[in-house]
């Protein structure tokens, strides 16, 4: 049936064609091929639901570019004793593509590659020849320019999905939706009106690094019509300007008109412009995204909160221009928000080591956005993991010591009294370790602990838990319970005030910068405080204030504290620490304003020195910390206690004949 | 020969008491200061039993304290003539010049006890400086040391434990010292064994020759 269909075409076309009136400009074999294809209504239907129409207007061609040349000239190896079976074909975009390439016949590649746009176009193989220049019509490229209008022109190309791929990997539309254009404020405008550095012989390329330069150089082309004097009738709009692009909130091409009804739900009306990729500018340069996703609100604890019970001094009518100098200070400063309902946790906060190192310039250092995020507020988790994740992040190492203890197993065994970080460092109030009282953190769980050690820990005949409390005065729950290495710690102190003497003190009584007092201390820069140079130290110290070195033991590296082992593997062993084979390394240690101390090696056999008696007079263990000095007393003393009878003796047996002649003398 | 009663029952039990105490103290004190080379027995051991016998001497300083308070007879015995400052210390000369050459060349001991003075100058000073002030001094430090922090007010007021620690070890070595040179003393008696045997008895003899 098929064949008998085709057979049937052919015969028609013969007969009709010698009614298509044709120039004699147009070959024969032209002539030939418009017998069939100058019927109007022949086309070919896709299976995609496509047609593809295989009709050629004879007239048109001939006053087309190409109305000179053979149908073969395109189409080579076609004609009428050689015409191709029906031929499958995919889709139209295939069939163009695989047309295309036949005008690389006449129109060699080096030559179409020239003029740098239409060479990049070819390049990239994103639209093909007809699809701009048309098939069977294409005029001269002189004639059709200057018969086109400039929208025409641009967007005889720019109507296809044509794109860029930019250094930073992103990739930018290139096509135009002209309907968009009509539609928008600038519907009137020809394209060069905007881009009037492009014309129908020029077109600039410009190599953008990514998107966002893409965005801030295009926004220039706004700005020729809309000064900077415009714009600041709007201050808020202004600001916006100088930071986000235009086309954030206005679009491209379909420019709107950006009003916000001020009658919307407050959120929305302040999410019409958060809600895009808009940003600051901060002082030293930096810049801060401003965008507020509403997902991350909703998602929130404050979800139920409009914007302006946080941003206060903002309002549908009010949006005041704030400077900050950096990120750091805004961040710093976004804690005020925080106050407005949190006083408390700030407050706290303020007293922490992390408010402390902000203050010094530790950008790091965490405040109230880096643990709970700007909009995205979490809800308070009981996830203990997830909280500790958070300080993890950046005590990355406590995070490792704190896997192996009896806590983390704790965690995971999901009981409900386990410890996370804050348990013991507070959330908010997280204070250097020095001075956190962490062994109150941990009497907080282990309520009896007083009772408990008691059992074990006293001295007879009573049993006092005094006693205990001597012990937890002077050792820190992790000497004895983690089974890393332990060390004697001397902090500075004032004795008579009870407090421990700062960096800051220590420079004024020493007359040098802060910087200076490790060479003050460590005079021979070996990087370990000797006995003479700890001595010397103390005496300038002294000399000055009521300097005395309170001492406890702890373990050497505080991060080893986090390693606490089960009940069953704790040390019980007094001699473990009173015997003075026990072999702990000393440190010296500088508390700092609301930060870490500094500390020092110390040569441990300063405390058994004599000095120590007069340098650390509150502290003394058992064993571990005598002053050798009396040992060697003692033994002289003993010898001393044997040599005076030996020496008696010795005396009286010698005068033993006086005595006796003495006698007889009687 | 005649037999003077010189030491009285209470006396006698707080004195072998002590004796044995001081003993174990000073030993097991050791123990503790000298934990790597000692092994007599374990830090705990040795604290265990320094802190049962300290509390048991403290209870005994006040056999000694309470009978010589009732007794009246602690300023009789203890307390050196103040009041006679020269004769005191001639005969305190007299005294030592006996242990250092009376006794070798014959001369009698120039102090004869009696139970109202019992001691001779020497001896007086020395018991008066030991009982009124180190053994006191050695509780207390001790028990500073045995509970540093029921003690704490304490230990500041001798400024601090480190200091309070250097005053019981000091006393340590002193009274180490002492209880040897006390021990051959005890045997200068008109025999070896007569002051020993009077302390267990209480009758001291006064020999003839001495």
């Amino acid at each position: 049936m098929r064949a008998i269909a085709i057979v049937g075409l052919v015969i028609v076309c013969f007969l009709f064609s010698y009614l298509v009136p044709l120039n004699q400009a147009v070959s024969e074999d032209t002539k030939a091929c418009l017998r069939c294809h100058g019927i109007g209504t022949l086309k070919k239907p896709l299976d995609t639901g496509e047609s593809i129409s295989l009709f050629i207007d004879g007239k048109r061609f001939e006053k087309s570019a190409h109305g000179a040349l053979d149908c073969s000239s395109c189409h080579p190896g076609i004609n009428l004793k050689n015409h191709p079976k029906p031929k499958k074909v995919t889709s139209k975009k295939d069939y163009i593509k695989e047309f295309s390439p036949n005008c690389l016949n006449c129109h060699p590649k080096n030559a179409l590659m020239k003029p740098a746009v239409h060479g990049e176009i070819v390049k990239k193989g994103e639209i093909y020849c007809s699809q701009c220049h048309g098939s069977h019509y294409i005029s001269s490229m002189k004639e059709w320019k200057n018969k086109v209008s400039f929208t025409e022109y641009c967007m005889s190309c720019h109507k296809f999905d044509i794109s860029k791929t930019l250094p930073s990997k992103e990739k930018i539309s290139l096509k135009v939706n002209e309907q968009e254009i009509k539609k928008s404020v600038h519907g009137k405008f020809q394209c060069l009106v905007c881009h009037d550095d492009f014309s129908k012989v020029k077109h600039p390329i410009y190599n953008f690094k990514d998107k966002k330069q893409y965005r801030t150089e295009m926004t220039k082309i706004c700005t020729k019509c809309h000064t900077d004097k415009e714009l600041q009738k709007n201050p808020a709009h202004y600001a916006l300007s100088k930071t986000a692009s235009c086309i954030e909130c206005h679009g491209y091409h379909g420019v709107k008109p950006a009003k916000v009804v001020k009658a919307m739900p407050e959120n929305q009306y302040c999410l019409s412009c958060h809600s895009r990729a808009i940003s600051k500018k901060m002082k030293n340069g930096e810049t801060l995204s401003v965008q507020v996703k509403e997902s991350d609100i909703l998602s929130s604890a404050h979800k139920k909160l409009k914007c302006t019970e946080c941003h206060k001094e903002f309002s549908t009518t009010q949006h005041p221009i704030r400077v900050f100098e950096s990120i750091a200070d805004y961040r710093a400063k976004a804690k005020d928000i925080c106050n407005n309902c949190h006083q408390d946790a700030v407050k706290k906060y303020d007293k922490s080591i992390h408010a402390e190192a902000l203050k010094k310039g530790n950008q790091q250092s965490p405040e109230c956005l880096k643990c709970h995020d700007y909009h995205k507020v979490a809800f308070i988790t009981k996830d203990k993991r997830a909280s500790s994740d958070l300080c993890i992040k950046c005590h990355a190492d406590s995070g490792k010591a704190f896997k192996d203890s009896v806590h983390q197993q704790a965690i995971e065994q999901g009981k409900q009294n386990a410890p996370n970080c804050a348990s013991c460092h507070n959330s908010h109030d997280v204070l250097p370790t020095n001075i956190a009282k962490l062994g109150d953190s941990c009497a907080k769980c282990h309520k009896d602990v007083k009772t408990s050690h008691n059992k074990w820990l006293w001295n007879p005949p009573v049993r006092l838990t005094s006693f205990v409390d001597a012990h937890f005065n002077s050792a820190s729950c992790a000497s004895c319970h983690t089974k890393v290495e332990k060390a004697i710690l001397l902090t500075l102190v004032d004795r008579a005030k009870g407090k421990p003497i700062k960096e800051e003190e220590v420079a004024k009584a020493l007359n040098v910068d802060t910087k200076a007092i490790k060479g003050k201390i460590d005079q021979n820069g070996d990087g370990k405080v000797q006995e003479q140079e700890l001595w010397q130290f103390m005496s300038s110290m002294k000399s000055k204030t009521n300097a005395n070195l309170a001492g406890r033991i702890d373990v050497l590296n505080p991060n080893d504290a986090h390693k606490i082992e089960p009940k069953n593997k704790s040390i019980k062993d007094c001699a473990y620490c009173h015997n003075p084979n026990a072999s702990f390394k000393a440190k010296l240690e500088v508390n700092k304003e609301g930060d870490k101390p500094i500390k020092f090696e110390v040569d441990s056999k300063a405390l058994n020195a004599a000095y120590a008696i007069p340098n650390i007079k509150d502290f003394y263990v058992l064993g571990l910390t005598k002053i050798k000095i009396l040992d060697v007393l003692f033994f002289l003393a003993l010898l001393g206690g044997i040599a005076v009878p030996i020496g008696h003796i010795t005396l009286r047996i010698l005068t033993a004949p006086i005595r006796r002649k003495r006698r007889e003398g009687k | 020969m005649k037999k003077v009663y010189l030491h009285p029952l209470p006396i006698r039990i707080w004195h072998w008491i002590n004796a044995l105490g001081f003993i174990i103290l000073i030993i097991t004190g050791a123990q503790i200061r000298f934990g790597d080379a000692m092994g007599l027995m374990s830090f705990e051991t040795a604290v265990d039993i320094h802190s049962w016998l300290g509390f048991i001497l403290l209870a005994n300083y006040f056999i000694w304290l309470l009978y010589y308070l009732f007794t009246g007879k602690i300023f009789r015995l203890y307390i050196p003539p103040f009041w006679k400052p020269i004769e005191y210390i001639k005969s305190s000369i007299r005294q030592a010049k006996y242990y250092g050459y009376g006794i070798m060349v014959g001369d009698k001991n120039p102090h004869h006890p009696t139970p109202d003075s019992k001691f001779n100058p020497m001896q007086q000073i020395s018991y008066l400086m030991i009982m009124a002030l180190l053994i006191p001094i050695q509780i207390i430090t001790g028990l500073i040391l045995w509970d540093p922090q029921l003690f704490s007010s304490l230990a500041k007021l001798f400024g601090g434990i480190q200091i309070v620690s250097l005053i019981h070890t000091g006393l340590w070595i002193f009274f180490s010292a002492f209880i040897i040179v006390h021990f051959y003393l005890a045997t200068l008696g008109h025999t070896p064994m007569a002051h020993i045997k009077a302390m267990f008895t209480g009758y001291e003899e006064e020999h003839d020759e001495h």
